[in-house]
Parts: structure tokens; C-alpha cells; sequence
């Protein structure tokens, strides 16, 4: 009578499901290879661009790898009327995915998750005093999810930001690293993402040493969570510099 | 703002490049330090004293940091970011062309490019009889007979209101409605604050308004009214109200190519470089809708290579 719950129920074990299992196994061995070839703490090569859509006041194209992110920013503009009145500007984010961004096809969606979390990583940027009662809404649209997609958007929509000329303290850059037993891993595809044991992703101000946003998800150790930290941080750094260069571009064509 | 996307071949690529690297030499030769900032880089100050920090900048661990991107401009103590791409910033006393968008109570609210909306109260107009009085009830009710929305109207910038919003005053003749012509947005910074933003351009019989917010009207010249000849202006019948002549409005697309042409190209606007894009445009019989091909956009930018070498020369020798 007491045979335990695994011969009353057990989860069907559909191709998918052991086709994962298998894989979760093979992540969690010291050592393997990444799918496109990459050392475990190394980023995905990246590309920016300002100026991607023309209608916005600041725009900007991210590619990591294949991960694809437009960011438009509009404004400031004058809050509606609905709305408070505020001393300080206001900051509306919306983060949304085309139909075709992961590889099963559906419908293009919001991510309010995301959109708050955008939120938050970058109104600790913003001199929100500089523009009173009005709003700088931010809408990022992912054109292809492979991994790392809300670091990519935050580090994308502070380069729309500054490119629309709107007062900041610092760039962000953010920067997600997953960890798999005993190894950490930078800058993850969905792939890993799929079968990580944690997560944790850093948006940081490199010049004036702050960290705007943290977020810490699944089982870690105290000593794992300072060494990813560290790598995160240094990623965070050479990230800025790439947007800085980027801007610079940027401002020079201005001048010629 | 929208850019012109314009397909040139090889050699206008080259000549194109050329004239930019000559107009880049000439730029470095009137200004020395042309230091251009991102957001969080230091400005260097060389640790004087009493350095004042303008817009744009902020203090970090005792040093001036830019909070924009831009160029970095000094005016004695004073250090501050001009941007490049930012909304208008106005000060008072700018002449500003914008657009109705709504109608309140004692106001209209105009789109000016800046990041709120201005206001023009109805006590800081004129009323079109030209008498000096109390605004009523009944003046209040036909607001909309003066301005309606989406209408395009001049204005100056009067002030700003303690709780940061703007002002607009529209107290002459020279203020008001604008009527046929075009209106261009073009950005902020092309447009320098000048004695002088009204022109009328005689040789075309237009009026030219610079908006110092990036607005620039084209239109037919519309002499000022007095108030006296406004009455007998009610007695003439709407029909007899005259359109505008055909060459007439070739003129102000004429005017308005090239004024789309200088912006396209990042050259700041004046009325002698647009009056001469214009006649260039002209002389060399090119059609006005061939002054946004590519042809005609390379050889604008080198006349103002050879423009700015000219005035050069001639500051060396004075």
C-alpha cells in the first residue's frame, strides 16, 4: 500500500523532457564546450548603433550575438493630464517582442516584468530633477530573443537615452552571468538560460562605481556570489567603454 | 527630424568626403579646443577657481562631469555642454514659430519642441482690434475665431512661470498667425539667436521666420496691418481674397529645399546662406525638386568649404 508517490505518479517522460534532463546533466560537468564556442567568461562580440529610428528624439540598435534589441526613446514631453503633478520627470518604460523573436513562433508580447525592471535599472541614471512634470517613455522591442535579453535592452536604452540628449550621471551597463554547479557563466544564450541553477544580473554605473540594479535568482553560495559579482562588474566596465566609443562616433559626425 | 537619405556614386562619395575633411581643417583653425564630451566624462579645468558649472554638467569626487553629450563650450568661467541632439531650450526674449494644439481656458497650448508645452495666454496678445482692454467672457468664447488648433503662429518667449512652465507673448504686429507658406522642423541647434529672425525676402516676395526652437516658416510676404486698414480688410467679400500666385509658391520650395538641404548637411542656417543655396540652385538651372538630389547636396557642401575659406582669408588680413 505505501509505495510512495513516484509508482502512484510520475511525470510522463516525453522526448523533450529527457532531451533536457540530458542536457541539464551535461551543464553541470566541470567542463564543456558553449555552443557557439565562447570560454565561460567570455561576452558575445557587440554592436551598437545610434540613431535607429528617426521619428524618436534617441534611438539604438544592440546585436549581442544574436540577440537583437531596438530601443526608442521619446520626449521629455509633457506628462498627460490624468497624472500628478510632479517636481521631478517621470520615466515610462515598455519593453515588447516581435512575433518572430524565439524560435517558436506566437504572438509579439509586452513583458511587464521587464518593463519594470528597465524601469528601475535606469531611473537611478537619469537626473529626473532636470525635466519636471513630463514624461521620457522608453519602448525597447526585441526583434530576436537568443539569450541575455534585459541586460541587452538596459544597456540599449541608456545609449537611446543619452543619444536623445536627456541629463544622466552615468551610462548603465548590465551585464547577466548563470551559474551551472560548480562553474559560471557569462553573458548566457536561452539555451543555458533554459537549464541554469542561478542567475544574477548586474546593472552598473562604471565611472561613478554604483550599481543601479541586482537581481539574484536560485541557489548560490556566498563565495560564488563575490567571484560572479567581480566578473560581472568587470564585464560592466569594458561594456561601457564600447557604448562611450559608440557616442563618441557619434558627436564627432556632428561636428564635421 | 527627418534625414534625407540620398544615394551618391563613387566620385560624389569622394568629393563629398573631401569637402568635409576641408570643412573639419577649417573649423580646427578658428577654435582650438572643439572637445567633444559623453555622458560621465570629466571636464578638464585645470583646477581654476570659481569655475562655473552651466547646463549639462554636475559635480562628481570634485570634478566637473558631463551629463550630456555634446560639444564643451567655455564663456569665461563658465563651462557648460552644448548638445547637438536635444529638445529646444528656451530662453526669454526668443522668437519662436509653433503650433497650436489645444485650446483652454484663457490659453492656447503650443508645440514648440521643448520638453513642455508653451503657453500663450490670451491677455498677452493682441486682440485683432488693436484696443487696449480687459479681456472678457465674450473675447475668452472666441478664442478660436483668432487661433484654432493646428494653426501655425509667432510668438516671443515672455518667461517662465514658477512651476517651471513657459510663457509666450505675441504683443505686435509682427506676431500672429501664419498663413500660406510651410513650415520646416529642423533641428534646434542649426539656428543661432540673431538680431534679426524676421526676413523678407523681396527678390522672391516671401517672409522668412528662423524660429530660434527649430521652426522655420516659408510663406508669401504678408504685409503688417494697421488696425485702420483691418476694417475696410472685413468690408472686402472672402472671395475676392486673393490665392497665391504659381510663382509664388515655386519660390517658397524653392526657399524651403534649401533650407532642407543645409539642415541635411549640418550647416547652421542664416538667411544669406539660404538665399544663396537658393540662387546657386537657380543660376545653375537646377529644378526644385532636384536640389535634395545628390548632385546638388555635394555641390553645396563644397560652395561652403570655399565660403568658409574665403571669410577666413579675409579675418587674417583685417
Amino acid at each position: 500500500m505505501a509505495s510512495g508517490p513516484l509508482e502512484t505518479y510520475s511525470p510522463s517522460q516525453t522526448l523533450e523532457r529527457r532531451h533536457q534532463q540530458q542536457k541539464r546533466k551535461s551543464f553541470n560537468e566541470i567542463d564543456w564546450a558553449r555552443s557557439d564556442g565562447r570560454n565561460f567568461h567570455q561576452c558575445r562580440p557587440a554592436y551598437l548603433r545610434t540613431g535607429a529610428t528617426s521619428s524618436a528624439s534617441g534611438s539604438a540598435y544592440a546585436e549581442f550575438g544574436s540577440t537583437k534589441v531596438i530601443v526608442s526613446v521619446f520626449g521629455p514631453r509633457e506628462s498627460k493630464k490624468a497624472m500628478m503633478y510632479s517636481d521631478v520627470g517621470r520615466l515610462n518604460c515598455n519593453v515588447s517582442y516581435t512575433t518572430f523573436s524565439t524560435s517558436t513562433r506566437g504572438q509579439g508580447s509586452d513583458n511587464k516584468d521587464f518593463s519594470s525592471m528597465l524601469q528601475k535599472a535606469l531611473e537611478g541614471a537619469i537626473i529626473l530633477e532636470t525635466f519636471p512634470k513630463t514624461t521620457v517613455d522608453i519602448f525597447a522591442l526585441v526583434l530576436e530573443s537568443a539569450g541575455g535579453d534585459l541586460p541587452i535592452i538596459i544597456s540599449c536604452a541608456s545609449l537611446a537615452l543619452a543619444d536623445a540628449g536627456i541629463m544622466m550621471y552615468d551610462l548603465v551597463s548590465a551585464v547577466s552571468l548563470s551559474c551551472f554547479g560548480k562553474n559560471l557563466v557569462i553573458d548566457p544564450t536561452s539555451e543555458e538560460e533554459a537549464c541554469q541553477d542561478g542567475s544574477l544580473m548586474i546593472a552598473y554605473m562604471p565611472i561613478r562605481n554604483e550599481v543601479t540594479q541586482f537581481t539574484l535568482t536560485g541557489e548560490w553560495s556566498t563565495a560564488k556570489i563575490n567571484e560572479a559579482m567581480e566578473l560581472c562588474l568587470e564585464a560592466c566596465s569594458k561594456l561601457s567603454n564600447i557604448l562611450r566609443s559608440c557616442l563618441k562616433e557619434n558627436v564627432l559626425g556632428f561636428t564635421d | 527630424m527627418k534625414e534625407l537619405l540620398i544615394s551618391l556614386n563613387q566620385t560624389q562619395k569622394v568629393r563629398l568626403q573631401a569637402a568635409l575633411q576641408h570643412l573639419a581643417e577649417l573649423a580646427s583653425q578658428v577654435s582650438s579646443s572643439n572637445l567633444a564630451v559623453t555622458v560621465a566624462d570629466t571636464i578638464p579645468v585645470n583646477n581654476e577657481d570659481g569655475i562655473l558649472k552651466g547646463h549639462g554638467t554636475t559635480e562628481f569626487d570634485g570634478q566637473v562631469v558631463a551629463t550630456l553629450c555634446g560639444i564643451v563650450e567655455r564663456v569665461n568661467k563658465l563651462v557648460y555642454v552644448r548638445t547637438l541632439r536635444a529638445r529646444y531650450k528656451p530662453e526669454v526674449g526668443d522668437i519662436i514659430v509653433g503650433r497650436v494644439i489645444e485650446i483652454a481656458p484663457k490659453r492656447w497650448r503650443l508645440e514648440i519642441n521643448f520638453s513642455q508645452d508653451a503657453v500663450l495666454m490670451l491677455q498677452s496678445m493682441n486682440l485683432p482690434d488693436g484696443i487696449q482692454r480687459r479681456r472678457t467672457a465674450v473675447d475668452e468664447l472666441n478664442m478660436r475665431s483668432i487661433f484654432e488648433e493646428n494653426d501655425v503662429v509667432c510668438a516671443e518667449v515672455r518667461g517662465f512661470q514658477h512651476d517651471g512652465s513657459l510663457h509666450l507673448q505675441a504683443r505686435s504686429q509682427k506676431y500672429g498667425k501664419l498663413e500660406r507658406g510651410q513650415l520646416l522642423i529642423i533641428p534646434a541647434y542649426l539656428v543661432k539667436r540673431r538680431k534679426q529672425h524676421f526676413h523678407h525676402l523681396e527678390q522672391y516676395g516671401l517672409d522668412l521666420i528662423l524660429g530660434c526652437n527649430g521652426f522655420v516658416w516659408i510663406g508669401e510676404h504678408a504685409e503688417p496691418i494697421d488696425s485702420e486698414v483691418l476694417e475696410d480688410r472685413d468690408k472686402i467679400p472672402k472671395d475676392k481674397q486673393r490665392d497665391t500666385p504659381l510663382e509664388v509658391r515655386r519660390n517658397i520650395c524653392r526657399i524651403s529645399n534649401s533650407v532642407r538641404l543645409l539642415s541635411a548637411l549640418g550647416f547652421a542656417l542664416s538667411v544669406e546662406a539660404i538665399v544663396d543655396t537658393a540662387e546657386a540652385s537657380k543660376s545653375s538651372n537646377v529644378d526644385i525638386k532636384d536640389m535634395l538630389g545628390a548632385e546638388f547636396y555635394v555641390q553645396t557642401a563644397e560652395r561652403e568649404v570655399q565660403r568658409r575659406a574665403s571669410l577666413l582669408r579675409k579675418k587674417r588680413f583685417v
